[in-house]
């Protein structure tokens, strides 16, 4: 049997290199078919890495509290302002739902202005507290974060975020950037001079740098799906804001929450919404968003759409596999002759029927192996000169795609190969 | 080791189809030299197709070596065409992407023969027809007299008891020919039993006997061979 692969396969190989042209015809589908589907797959492990790093960074257990507006606009006559959420309210949390592992407050205000050294910018300021950096904190830390101390006493002290360097792969970008000035004031500011200890001016008020958040570039940030305030500029004790009305008092806290892990997210949830209810009589005064239904719906959409993918995949594996039926069919009919020589000489019709089948899985496996190759080279290399982020290519997904390519193959062989098997010996052999 | 009964074989076309035998009945003993002659057209083919079991006839019987060939499986016949049967035809049918040595490999490859031993063995029948130092030549390479003797060695790689031969001098010069003629009665002479069709009287003379056909018949049983049972065409 091996031996018979093993000429069946010499055969096949001598068959291929003496119809190039044929060949590369035919063998190109599949590789078209190869590319798609490594793109594919390759964009499902992206999907599923990232929701792995957004668990790793977000938690699995988020949920965030925020006023209702739908209600604005309902009837003029019957709108209720809803309740605003206050520091004290989300003590008061804290203190009813002991189990939360974050409770962290945020409200910010669009646009503020930042003063230092004769600059003027404008800076979105957040409010926050000290359990703002439990989760998403994708920074590197320079000086010290906001505490407890800062908070209660209202001090003023800031922290400011700095953008990360532009990617030095991304010249095209990065020419952009600098014809059109994308980064804003602030962040020239900050990227320029180290505020670290200085002092500068909020709407105002002088606040003393005590630290300075660095994101991370692009390739090290772990990507998120849902809210996460990443535009915030400068971070402040929100008690602070609030008391030099840089917050209004009037505007509503979010609060952003993290059960801790995802068993308890239920119960948490169901606290929490007793919580609203009993503290401002009508829990439906307040939206509390779900991280879980938002990362389950961006997924949705992700594979969804690498689904799609895979079904164009699919369908130029079916156009390789029908033009290698085509060109094996053609094969067949140029050498009835041989067919008929062979099966003269004591070749069984499994015999033949296994030299054609052999013949048009290497077709496949060739086919298959250029498209990896190009797959890869689309995936990774091309992607970065282009400036985009290069597919993740697992090790299986070759063997994968290369083996689903020789299984189309030979599944399409099949039809061929046994029309070759089923010629009578004679009537072959008096083919011209 | 050959026995035909009242052998037919009708192809289709037209509306009775075209008879290309007609109720041949003969036997052939082992060790026999027999030369199938008549006019184009009368069946000599079709009847060596039918003992090669290449085809089927449409009726009658035939029976090799008192296997009985109408109940052979599609593998069976492949088998006993592999082990039983050699050919070789007047346009000598070998693989011309092959050199002579692979040609002579193939039957040996179906056979499962291991490599080493399948490379001895056609190294020695190529030798033995006198073509050694031309087993890496292709058949494009070679003279007709040189391809038909490749095409003999191939047929007798795996020692079949029958060799079949289709006008194997109809492509060749005369003394190609005379060297193909050789080799096969240099075969019958060793107990081979030796089929050959032929429109050479001058080789049918020489074969042990001469089965002449005309329209689909045996037309007279002729040479030497005793007379079979039940057939006195012999």
């Amino acid at each position: 049997m091996t031996r018979a692969l093993y000429n069946a396969a010499r055969t096949g190989l001598s068959e291929i290199l003496a119809h190039k042209t044929r060949s590369t015809l035919s063998f190109l589908a599949i590789a078209a078919g190869s590319v798609v589907f490594i793109d594919a797959f390759s964009a499902i492990v992206a999907t599923y890495a990232r929701l792995e790093s957004q668990k790793q960074v977000s938690g699995m257990a988020r949920m965030k509290i925020s006023q209702n507006h739908s209600q604005t606009w309902s009837n003029p006559d019957d709108y209720v302002a809803p309740p605003v959420i206050t520091y004290d309210d989300v003590l008061r949390l804290r203190e009813r739902v002991p189990g939360l592992f974050m409770v962290s407050p945020e409200a910010d205000s669009w646009r503020n202005v930042m003063e230092y050294d004769g600059h003027r910018v404008v800076a979105r300021v957040a409010g926050v507290t000290p359990e703002w950096r439990k989760r998403d904190f994708v920074y590197d830390l320079k000086g010290r974060f906001l505490d407890w101390h800062d908070v209660d006493q209202k001090l003023r002290v800031c922290v400011l975020i700095r953008p990360a360097p532009p990617e030095p792969a991304n010249a095209f970008f990065k020419s952009m950037r600098k014809k059109y000035d994308f980064m804003g004031g602030y962040d020239m500011l900050v990227t320029h001079n180290d505020l670290l200890g200085r002092t500068v001016k909020l709407d105002g008020i002088n606040f003393t740098v005590i630290g300075v958040l660095d994101e991370l570039p692009p390739s090290r940030k772990p990507p998120r799906i849902w809210w996460s305030g990443s535009d915030y500029k400068v971070l402040a004790p929100v008690t602070t804001l609030m008391h030099y009305n840089i917050l209004r008092s009037h505007d509503s806290l979010d609060v952003a929450i993290d059960a801790g892990d995802e068993k308890g997210f239920d119960e948490a949830m169901r606290l929490v919404r007793n919580f609203l209810k009993v503290r401002y009589g009508d829990e439906d005064f307040f939206v509390v968003e779900n991280q879980m239904d938002a990362i389950k719906e961006s997924m949705a959409r992700n594979i969804s759409s690498s689904l799609v993918t895979i079904s164009l995949g699919m369908l130029a594996f079916i156009a390789g596999g029908i033009g290698i039926m085509n060109v094996t069919l053609a094969t067949v009919f140029a050498r009835t002759k041989e067919i008929g020589v062979r099966r003269a000489i004591g070749a069984s019709r499994g015999d033949i029927m296994l030299q054609f089948i052999v013949e048009a899985v290497m077709l496949g496996l060739i086919g298959g192996l250029l498209g990896t190759a190009l797959g890869w080279f689309w995936g990774v290399p091309a992607k970065v000169m282009l400036g985009m982020t290069p597919s993740p290519i697992k090790v299986w997904m070759p063997l994968v795609s290369v083996f689903i390519a020789a299984l189309t193959a030979f599944v399409f062989a099949i039809y061929p190969a046994w029309v070759a098997a089923g010629l009578k010996p004679a009537e072959a052999l008096r083919a011209e | 080791m050959i026995i035909c009964r009242d052998l037919h074989k009708t192809y289709e076309g037209g509306k009775t189809g075209w008879p290309a035998l007609r109720g041949l009945t003969f036997s052939i003993d082992r060790g026999e030299f027999v030369a199938v002659t008549g006019p184009s057209g009368c069946g000599k083919s079709t009847l060596l197709n039918i003992l090669g079991l290449l085809d089927e006839p449409s009726c009658g019987s035939y029976a090799l070596d008192g296997l009985d060939a109408a109940r052979m499986s599609d593998n069976e016949r492949s088998a006993a065409r592999l082990h039983r049967i050699g050919f070789v035809f007047q346009a000598f049918h070998l693989l011309n992407r092959l050199s002579a040595l692979e040609n002579v490999c193939l039957p040996l490859m179906y056979a499962g023969e291991g490599k080493e031993d399948m490379r001895r063995r056609a190294h020695d029948l190529l030798a033995r027809v006198g073509l050694k130092g031309k087993e890496r030549k292709t058949p494009l390479e070679l003279s007709g007299g040189e391809r038909q003797r490749v095409a003999i060695a191939r047929a007798l790689a795996n020692s079949p008891r029958l060799l079949l031969a289709d006008e194997p001098t109809g492509n060749l010069d005369s003394s190609s020919s005379r060297e193909v003629m050789d080799i096969l009665l240099g075969l019958a002479g060793e107990g081979m039993t030796v089929v050959m069709v032929t429109h050479d009287r001058e080789l049918a003379a020489r074969a042990g006997r001469n089965i002449r056909m005309r329209d689909g018949e045996i037309e007279s049983p002729s040479g030497r061979g005793r007379p079979g049972p039940q057939d006195g065409e012999k």
